[in-house]
């Protein structure tokens, strides 16, 4: 028999085709972060609705925005109202990392686990370096020592501490957009 | 292709499903082919082919796609799911390939379909895969070596020898079928 021929033979022996079933099952399968179908619009419609009353304040009262007292009065509480709505989207984003089995990784090695502390802040203890806390909304940016040192993204927590690579690897999505982590030593 | 199946891997990893499905879409027919030839059984071939697609989001999955191309892991994946189904079957954990001789699979192969299918289970599984993967998946040697863990000459010389004995199996049954035909 000639390779030829052989090769021939081979080719009999066809497969069936995958049943439909085997892409719905792993459509089926396939883990949903859950999707923010409030809070986004909210801050949005928010934000729209205070720049039209902003700008008809100033209409009315002259150009220099630090002078006005309806401004400073809407700008404070736009800050306030953003800054809870950050909060309570962080702590959502907490409360999913903690359902979701993090695993936590400094410098490639498995190290502590995490614990969770108010104000969706939470620590994880790094060897020779101390413990870090971190959270995941950026109006701590700047503030108390908090610096933005890593990532988010999809299930997966990427941050620097100190000289120290952490990764925390969760078993299923937290958010579908990046967001940046913010991170300070705990004195 | 690489870069675009980095980005694919990174895209499904942040959760997004349409690229999960994409990733599935590329891939899905050539490693059903191989878990089927392998397990000789649609339902565990269904099985480990979802399996090998879900491991890649979970968090111990080891695949860097900076390292290794999509298609290598998952054609691995699915081979060493299969080698595992394979081994519970040979310690009796599970039934022996349950849908293999159904009526429905033999009525849909032909004779000489069903010999080249029997002659290749007969194979040893490490000759045996390599020809799956040479033949009908006409994957490069490289490739096969990585996918197999094994050097190119291994690869090579597996591949002849699976060759050669199916030469020798199939010359029996060559001349009874050459005067069907």
């Amino acid at each position: 028999m000639t390779e030829a021929e052989l090769d021939r033979y081979l080719d009999a022996w066809q497969a069936p085709k995958p049943p439909a079933s085997l892409r719905e099952g792993l459509r089926a399968r396939f883990p949903r972060a859950e999707r923010r179908t409030f809070a986004r619009p909210l801050r949005w419609g928010l934000a729209i609705a205070i720049l039209t009353v902003a700008l008809a304040g100033l209409a009315q009262t002259g150009p220099d925005l630090r002078d006005n007292p309806v401004f400073r009065v809407l700008s404070g509480w736009y800050t306030d109202f953003v800054q809870a709505i950050e909060t309570r989207q962080a702590a959502g984003i907490r409360n999913q990392i903690r359902e979701s089995h993090p695993q936590v990784y400094v410098d490639g090695l498995r190290a502590g686990s995490l614990e969770y502390g108010p104000a969706a802040r939470m620590d994880v203890a790094v060897p020779d370096e101390g413990v870090y806390s971190f959270v995941t909304y950026s109006l701590v940016a700047g503030r108390g020592g908090w610096i933005e040192t890593g990532r988010i993204q999809g299930n997966v927590i990427e941050f620097q501490a100190g000289s120290r690579h952490v990764r925390i690897v969760c078993d299923k999505p937290i958010v579908d957009t990046d967001r940046p982590v913010f991170v300070r030593r705990r004195p | 292709m690489a870069n675009s199946d980095e980005q694919l891997i990174r895209d499904v990893r942040r959760g997004k499903e349409q690229a999960f499905l994409r990733l599935f879409d590329q891939h899905h027919l050539p490693l059903f082919r191989f878990a089927w030839r392998l397990t000789g059984s649609m339902a565990d071939a269904e099985d480990i082919v979802q399996e090998c697609f879900l491991s890649l989001l979970r968090p111990d999955c080891g695949f860097d796609p900076k390292r290794t191309a999509v298609r290598t892991y998952l054609f691995g994946a699915v081979r060493n799911q299969s080698l595992k189904g394979l081994r519970r079957c040979e310690q009796g954990e599970i039934p022996d390939r349950a849908d293999r001789h159904t009526p429905e699979t033999e009525a849909l192969q032909n004779e000489m379909a069903e010999t080249v299918g029997k002659a290749i289970a007969a194979l040893p599984a490490a000759q045996r895969e390599v020809l799956l993967l040479a033949h009908y998946e006409q994957l490069p040697l490289a490739e096969i070596a990585e996918i197999t863990g094994s050097e190119i000459t291994a690869v090579k010389s597996r591949l002849q020898r699976a060759r050669a004995t199916l030469r020798e199996t199939l010359a029996a049954y060559a001349p009874r079928r050459e005067r069907t035909i």
